[in-house]
């Protein structure tokens, strides 16, 4: 029986591609086995999330990485031979589906944002390219076709709670020369600014970390929420990573995004596609993000951003 | 003393791609770069062998053109460069490029540590490193932001996950993929290109290795996406800042 397989390291990510899963499912006639970690009774959540199969890994030692999956769920692919693989565009579960491709001897789609089955079967997924400059289609010429999904692309199913599955328990994945040391979690932001519906957006513009008061007072003033380019989470740890806006980081959708000190690389620019209005803060009259805003102050974001804020509060306040 | 390949891919730099008035890509104006994070790949190798000695290989795939990006790889502390050449070469799918590299690396360089960049910068599939590792049979730590080679043969990483950042260890041979905060890629010099010249090269046709396999992945479509937005610009001062204002309500972004 053809199937479709998600694989999860996380039950909201699980529950994602569930949603994906399910519908193509339906029109194929498909079974949904969900490949997820066991965590007690979480299985029927599946179950009702749309899976007909549940494989549950067992808990792994404190010093194994996910990694260590790879041999197990690819023995049990060989064995199964489905149609479709999904696995979540997270950094473990990309490293992990790649690996897992080349032991398939497969094709995959990085970082799929849209997935549609054609008449005759064929799964027809959109891309980013080029840093987000276009959007690539592609099709997959092996089997199974595998895709990573970035979290948030689709929302978590539904639940069902009439729906009926198996449950079977894997076998506990051979020993691994890759030992986790240490695990250190990192700070992360209280506000989801993907939901934001307006964002204040810092870039390397700004010349040091205390300075991202300024953008925190515009954010307060509008009600909106702080994010950053890549730069200034991932090589200055100014900002925590789930703040960073683009390609490698979140998509956001506020009504207004205001970028300060923000150059506008594509990478960065097509994370921020979503918004109603774009503005710009930056020096440099050539700088790309002018191109992509609708509204734009060419200016040193020191000056103009105390006479921003004055004048907001005016506006507001009357 | 480590033996190190860096892997890099000699690509069209995204800024120079335009859209045409038809919508489609005009690749009419761009240049090439070694990808980004390519160059934090060679880097890392570099500075390793600044710290361990060994040796540095860089190694590519890709079309004739490339051979500028050899050259730029060269001097970037590299000693010596594999360069799979063949005009079909600059239309690679991750798992061929895996391919060509794994049969050249298996076949002609001795390793302890393979460095690749974390994605490229026109594709980003992320794909090359890890097949690379499974190719090869060797382990695969990715998003790696820093990396320690211990006395006994082991390394030691830093590695960026969705909670935090996990310390993982494993024995060499190991392949890692590297994220940008890893290290500050050189620019190199004039005495760094010109040394570039002299370092050798061995250059590997297509016919010289086993066929290379066909593509998993088809490309269907390319279609430019939709960025740019008419920018009305306010001048930064008072008066410019207080229209800019009156704009945003307008828009009705702000009450
Ligand atoms: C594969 C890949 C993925 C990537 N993913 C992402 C991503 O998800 N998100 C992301 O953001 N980037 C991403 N990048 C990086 C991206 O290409 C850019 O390097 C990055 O967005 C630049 O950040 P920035 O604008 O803060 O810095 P810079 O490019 O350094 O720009 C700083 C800007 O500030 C302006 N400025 C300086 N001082 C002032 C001042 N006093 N007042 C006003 N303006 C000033 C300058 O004119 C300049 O335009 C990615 C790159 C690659 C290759």
């Amino acid at each position: 029986m053809p199937g479709i397989w998600i694989f999860a390291e996380r039950k909201d990510l699980a529950l994602e591609l569930l949603t994906i899963a399910r519908g193509l499912a339906s029109q194929a006639g498909m079974k949904v086995t969900a490949i997820v970690p066991d965590q007690g009774d979480q299985a029927d959540i599946y179950i009702a999330g749309g899976a007909d199969e549940i494989l549950l890994l067992s808990a792994l030692g404190e010093d194994m990485s996910l990694d260590a999956w790879i041999p197990v769920i690819a023995a049990e692919a060989k064995k199964a031979d489905p149609d479709l693989i999904l696995l979540a565009a997270t950094a473990r579960g990309k490293d992990f589906a790649a690996r897992l491709a080349a032991r398939l001897e497969t094709g995959l789609c990085s970082n799929c944002i849209a997935l549609n089955r054609e008449e005759d079967g064929t799964i027809v997924m959109e891309r980013l390219a080029y840093g987000g400059a276009a959007v690539q289609q592609v099709s997959c010429l092996t089997r199974p076709v595998m895709a990573t999904i970035p979290p948030r692309t689709f929302a978590p199913a539904p639940a069902d709670h009439g729906r009926s599955g198996e449950i079977r328990k894997l076998p506990p994945p051979p020993s691994s020369p890759v030992r986790v040391i240490a695990r250190k979690t990192k700070e992360r932001s209280s506000q989801d600014i993907t939901e934001a519906k307006a964002v204040i957006c810092v870039g390397r513009g700004m010349a040091k970390q205390a300075d991202i008061n300024i953008a925190r007072q515009l954010a307060d003033l509008i009600e909106g929420e702080v994010g950053c380019t890549r730069p200034i989470s991932e090589e200055l740890h100014w900002l925590p990573d789930d703040l960073c806006i683009g390609l490698s980081g979140v998509q956001v959708k506020p009504d207004l995004y205001i970028g300060l000190g923000v150059s506008g690389q594509i990478q960065h620019v097509t994370g921020i596609r979503g918004a109603r209005v774009i503005c710009a803060v930056n020096k440099d009259e050539n700088a790309p993000i002018f191109q992509a805003a609708d509204l734009g102050i060419v200016g040193d974001l020191y000056d103009v951003t105390p006479n921003l804020v004055e004048e907001l509060q005016k506006a507001t306040s009357r | 003393m480590p033996n190190i390949v860096a892997c890099f891919k000699w690509v069209i730099d995204e800024a120079y791609i335009r859209k045409s008035a038809s919508g489609a890509l005009d690749f009419s104006a761009v240049d090439y770069k070694i990808s980004d994070y390519d160059r934090n790949a060679i880097e890392e190798a570099a500075r390793l062998k600044g710290l361990h000695g060994g040796s540095v290989t860089v190694l590519t795939a890709g079309a004739p053109e490339t051979a500028k990006g050899v050259k730029d790889a060269l001097s970037r502390g590299a000693d010596q460069a594999f360069f799979a050449n063949d005009a079909s070469f600059n239309q690679l799918e991750s798992s061929q490029t895996a391919a060509i590299l794994g049969e050249i690396i298996r076949s002609r360089i001795p390793y302890d540590l393979i460095i690749c960049g974390e994605g490229s910068s026109d594709q980003y599939a992320q794909q090359v490193g890890p097949r690379l590792a499974e190719n090869l049979g060797i382990p695969c730590i990715s998003y790696v932001q820093k990396l320690t080679i211990g006395e006994d043969g082991r390394i030691m990483v830093e590695r960026r996950v969705e909670e935090g950042v996990e310390v993982v260890e494993a024995p060499l041979p190991v392949l890692v993929t590297v994220s940008p905060e890893i290290n500050t890629p050189r620019i190199p010099g004039v005495k760094d290109t010109l040394m570039a010249s002299k370092k050798p090269v061995v250059t590997i046709k297509k016919e010289e290795m086993q066929a290379v396999g066909a593509a998993r992945l088809q490309t269907i479509g390319m279609t430019a996406t939709r960025m740019e937005r008419n920018c009305e610009i306010f001048a930064a001062t008072p008066e410019g800042i207080a229209r800019f204002v009156e704009a945003l309500q307008k828009k009705g972004v702000i009450s």
